[in-house]
């Protein structure tokens, strides 16, 4: 058996690439978007700009209204994970269970071998136009743009490269997104 | 402050940007953010998939370059993209964050200020994330 034989579990997602697996997926988009939601967004980061806070200013430099910074799309794209008539979200007290719903799991489409963690280590981004408080976004599409079977520090794995884009309610591309992600299983202890 | 195409030269630093990580500013981030994954607010978690603590989420991570960004270019500048934004090193809890930046190129498109910014974080002496880069256009000042 070779010491490579594991990367065979990965040729499945390799021979997959350049395919959007989202392309029959529905469309899942956040909540619009809150002066308040935003101004919470820009506190743990102690971000100060006018442009990210006050109408006016935003205003008198063209825009319609407040804008959100442009590495907040992603985030405020992100569903509601539990909404009135859903079930529970946290069906028992296990101390470290996640979430049975979350929207921050990844992309993951049944091609992929079973992993038990993964971590986001990249990306690109392309901003084409800003998102305004009382926008709407929705992140749709997964192109696979890569997938490398790798050793590390902390598994064995693989680092896959998506390419998503960020769309607002008038359906105007906002952002075009490259993530990659790291699927691994853990092997050893150690640095990313 | 405003600042204009015409005032950046190549080579010109960024004023750095410093996070002190604590485990109360990393759960702050996650419910900002809303990336709830444990290994950001739950050291079990985190521990679990290999890093030694928790450690800050990547739109945490990616608003701290937009911030540094942001502060050079001003509020009539824009973020056109960015580019090798690689997480490297886990950036945990308890250690502090320096966002760091340098003008690497500045062009004309048409009527348009354009300028690339290499970027880059670091923890404790160690490049944590990047070198990447940002592209940003500034406006330009009238009558130049």
């Amino acid at each position: 058996m070779s010491p490579d034989d594991w990367k065979d579990a990965w040729r499945p997602m390799l021979q997959a690439t350049g395919r959007d697996f989202a392309v029959d997926s529905p469309e899942v988009w956040g909540e619009p978007i809150e002066a308040g939601a935003l101004l919470r967004y820009l506190e743990p980061l102690e971000f100060d700009c006018t442009l990210h806070s006050d109408a006016r200013q935003a205003r008198r430099l063209g825009h319609a209204g407040i804008v959100v910074p442009m590495t907040a799309l992603a985030s405020f794209a992100l569903p509601l994970m539990w909404r009135p008539g859903d079930p529970p979200l946290f069906p028992a007290a296990e101390r470290n269970a996640a979430p049975v719903r979350s929207p921050v799991q990844g992309i993951l489409f049944g091609l992929e071998p079973a992993t038990t963690h993964f971590l986001a280590v990249g990306s690109d981004a392309d901003y084409f136009q800003p998102a305004l408080v009382g926008d709407r976004l929705c992140r749709r599409g997964a192109r696979l743009l890569s997938c490398t079977p790798r050793q590390t520090r902390i598994g064995r794995g693989a680092f896959i490269e998506w390419e998503t884009e960020i769309i607002n309610q008038r359906r105007e591309r906002l952002a075009l997104l490259r993530t990659t992600f790291y699927r691994y299983n853990r092997t050893h202890e150690g640095d990313r | 402050m405003q600042r204009h195409w015409q005032d950046l030269c190549e080579g010109q630093p960024l004023a750095p940007v410093h996070v002190p990580l604590t485990v109360a500013r990393l759960v702050m981030a996650a419910g900002a953010n809303r990336d709830f994954n444990g290994i950001h607010h739950n050291v079990q978690v985190a521990r679990a998939g290999g890093a030694p603590d928790i450690y800050a989420n990547t739109y945490f991570l990616q608003g701290m370059w937009e911030r540094c960004v942001r502060d050079f270019i001003g509020p009539a500048g824009d973020l056109i993209g960015l580019r090798g934004f690689a997480m490297r090193k886990f950036n945990t809890a308890g250690s502090t964050v320096t966002v760091e930046g340098r003008v690497e190129r500045r062009w004309r498109d048409g009527d348009a200020g354009m300028a690339e910014i290499a970027l880059w974080s670091h923890c404790g002496g160690e490049v944590t994330v990047g070198p990447g880069k940002a592209i940003v256009r500034l406006p330009m000042r009238a009558g130049d």
